[in-house]
């Protein structure tokens, strides 16, 4: 492919036909690289998964199919039973976090009331605590509201995101003053006012949000094990960790067919609605 | 959201159903999975069996990850006004757990009696981590040796006799030899030996320092002896194996990979917990081999792995229930059981009398080099600050075997680390 591109490199004459050509070659190399090391340990996974554990570390074009691993993985844990409780999971918080940032959002951005600054400042804060540290304190407050192993419980602790809030706020203040002042003058309320104007100007940024949002609550592991202890509420990710057999050995066959059935949904998800995350992040600038 | 709600709701209201119809004494077992098979389901399957035979008795048995896991979550439901009665936790958590006064001796709960049947019934190697100050803060549940895994048939294509694996370090050097097989393009195809050095290099490397006559650490868990010679000695002697004399795979080697390198044939002797021992026995396509870890100056291994704990803050009768519980798992029925379930050295020598135990070591000998072993072992590695301790020691031999610095001058520097770490324990 390269040895291609550079005949036609100097078959082309201008200097500056040269250059962006040469340029393309570097971003497509580049790409195709980077975008290889990222899919090869899923290759990894789906090769193991779909073979017997003998040929974890052996590559053979030939061997055996089978989709036993996905059997036992699926039987050692009641996965059917996590998937309903994750999709719940990320569902509460992101329902709750749209609602509740959107509002405080719209509040920071466009209204005046005391105390405003010192409010937003807070809510900063929150972003630079890692939400590691704050386990123990969050435990006791659960406990003492009654809600230990709930799902409720390991949603509510996220329901008020600093992240989303600050976004939003930003998103909020680029939208143009006259948009809102029009819709005013036309007898718009204030609520009638976000949800008219605000909201759909925002949608790129919530649909960003919501992607961060929600692969990052599928994948969050140590909280929810730490305030829930039974099947009825336990998130995909425990039931995943069973397969963790550091004493013993990793069997990765069947590690990486959990990890597959547990992923599965979120890459199904982004590929189908790929175009429109990648757009979106785009406008929102999140990275 | 309307609908999350009520089935939050309802999970609290079952939850409130199935408190009101409770019994006489509930109990919070967490546990710790750190092995395959099914684990899990057998301490479940237990806890079950239990409650069928004691009617008055509730357990919730309650997965919680793995040994650090367990403890993040032990300790954080103990702040938050809600300890387990028991939690399986790793022994060398010993000083951290009564550092936090989370936990509680054994002893003010068992008679004389009990004390010395029961409590004393169990091997010293497994008992010492956790009998401190004349106390027992934990009984043996999972425990593990390091043992030495070998190729038998790999042993006879060179020529080795394999009912004779290596028994010193000389032998194992020059056996390793023997069996690194290269290919003509001089690759390697086999590895002599392999001692995993990723993850927890301590342990294994413990038993090479125990083996060359040291010990790392004193039994209050305020000193460390990373500088001595013979520590360092053997830091040297497992930098050697592949860097002198090329028997094994040079830098960090895997410890999760090595059952599956030692079964693919990749290398011809490995080291690794008995933990490995029934994943290796169903899948090696070869003729096994179980042996002791070679010796130096004396045979020696550390013990590994978790033992009960007993939390504070709960009434007197179901603490005592928990007791119960917990000399109804460690009694040879179920605890034969359990060991052949898993792979985890049984801790008493009453469960090896037990004709389930007798029939396994028939159908799998290597069993029993464990047994015999723990006349060899110490207790593992543990000092106060034990994680951040570890680290220290994991780091040194890291940088050892990557060739960062030299054995001595990385044990050297961990030493006055551990040192600044320790030296608020040692008034």
């Amino acid at each position: 492919m390269t040895t291609t591109a550079i005949k036609q490199t100097q078959v082309s004459s201008g200097s500056s036909v040269r250059e962006i050509s040469f340029d393309r070659i570097l971003f497509v190399t580049g790409a195709w690289a980077l975008a290889l090391v990222w899919l090869l340990p899923l290759l990894y996974a789906v090769w193991t998964a779909i073979h017997p554990s003998a040929y974890e570390t052996r590559f053979d074009l030939f061997a055996p199919l089978t989709l036993e691993n996905f059997v036992e993985a699926w039987n050692a844990a009641p996965f059917a039973r996590y998937f309903v409780n994750t999709i719940l999971l990320v569902t509460m918080i992101l329902s709750a976090q749209l609602v509740l940032c959107t509002l405080a959002g719209f509040a920071f951005a466009r209204l005046e009331f005391p105390g405003k600054n010192l409010l937003f400042s807070l809510v900063l804060l929150q972003l630079m605590v890692m939400p590691d540290i704050l386990i123990v304190r969050n435990y006791a407050a659960m406990s003492s509201l009654g809600l230990v192993d709930t799902i409720l419980a390991i949603g509510l602790p996220y329901f008020a995101s600093g992240f989303a809030i600050f976004l939003l706020r930003q998103t909020f203040k680029t939208i143009p003053k006259e948009l809102d002042e029009a819709a005013r003058i036309e007898g718009c309320t204030l609520l009638g006012l976000l949800w008219r104007v605000y909201v759909p100007l925002a949608k790129p940024t919530m649909l960003a949000f919501g992607l961060v949002s929600v692969s990052h609550h599928w994948n969050n592991f140590i909280w929810p094990l730490i305030i829930t202890s039974s099947t009825e509420t336990r998130p995909l990710t425990v039931g995943l960790s069973i397969f963790a057999t550091t004493d013993s050995g990793i069997e990765w066959s069947i590690i990486n067919a959990a990890t597959l059935i547990t992923s599965g949904p979120l890459l199904i998800g982004f590929l189908l609605f790929q175009r429109q995350f990648v757009q979106s992040f785009m406008r929102a600038g999140i990275k | 959201m309307k609908q999350i709600l009520k089935s939050s709701s309802l999970c609290g209201a079952m939850l409130a159903l199935s408190m009101s119809t409770a019994l006489a004494v509930d109990l919070e077992l967490y546990f710790p999975v750190a092995v395959g098979g099914d684990a899990a389901n057998i301490i479940q399957e237990m806890t079950e069996q239990y409650m069928a035979e004691n009617a008055d008795v509730e357990i919730n048995a309650i997965y919680t990850g793995s040994y650090a896991d367990t403890t993040t979550r032990a300790i954080t439901a103990a702040r938050g006004g809600n300890p387990p009665h028991l939690a399986i936790l790793s022994a060398v958590d010993v000083f951290m757990l009564q550092d936090e006064g989370l936990v509680e001796a054994w002893d003010s709960y068992l008679t004389k009696d009990e004390l010395e049947t029961w409590v004393g019934g169990f091997y010293d190697a497994f008992r010492a981590n956790t009998y401190k100050v004349g106390k027992t803060w934990g009984i043996p549940f999972q425990r593990s040796t390091p043992v030495m895994y070998y190729n038998k048939d790999a042993f006879k294509a060179a020529g080795l006799d394999p009912e004779a694996p290596p028994s010193n370090w000389e032998e194992l050097i020059e056996a390793g030899k023997k069996l690194t097989v290269r290919d003509d393009s001089d690759n390697v195809t086999q590895w002599g030996v392999r001692i995993p050095s990723s993850g927890f290099p301590y342990w294994p490397f413990q038993a090479l320092a125990i083996a060359n006559g040291a010990e790392l650490m004193n039994e209050e868990g305020t000193e460390t002896y990373f500088d001595q010679p013979a520590v360092i000695e053997a830091l040297e002697f497992f930098v050697d194996l592949s860097k002198k004399h090329e028997i094994m795979a040079p830098g960090i080697v895997d410890w999760g990979a090595t059952p599956r390198a030692f079964l693919d044939g990749e290398t011809a002797m490995a080291i690794t917990t008995t933990g490995n021992l029934t994943n290796i026995r169903t899948n090696a396509t070869f003729d096994l081999g179980v042996a002791m870890l070679p010796k130096n100056k004396q045979y020696g291994v550390a013990t590994g792995g978790g033992d009960f704990f007993l939390f504070k803050g709960h009434d007197e009768e179901s603490t005592r229930a928990a007791i119960d519980f917990v000399k109804w798992a460690t009694a040879p029925e179920q605890a034969a059981t359990w060991s052949i379930a898993t792979g985890y050295v049984a801790p008493r020598p009453d469960i090896w009398e037990t004709e389930k135990m007798k029939e396994y070591v028939r159908e799998a000998p290597g069993a029993l080099v464990a047994r015999n072993q723990l006349e060899h072992a110490v207790a593992e590695f543990s000092t106060y600050e034990n994680a951040r301790v570890r680290q220290i020691l994991n780091d040194a031999i890291a940088a050892a075997i990557v060739g960062e610095k030299s054995a001595e001058q990385a044990l050297k520097d961990a030493q006055s680390e551990a040192d600044a770490v320790l030296k608020l324990y040692r008034q």
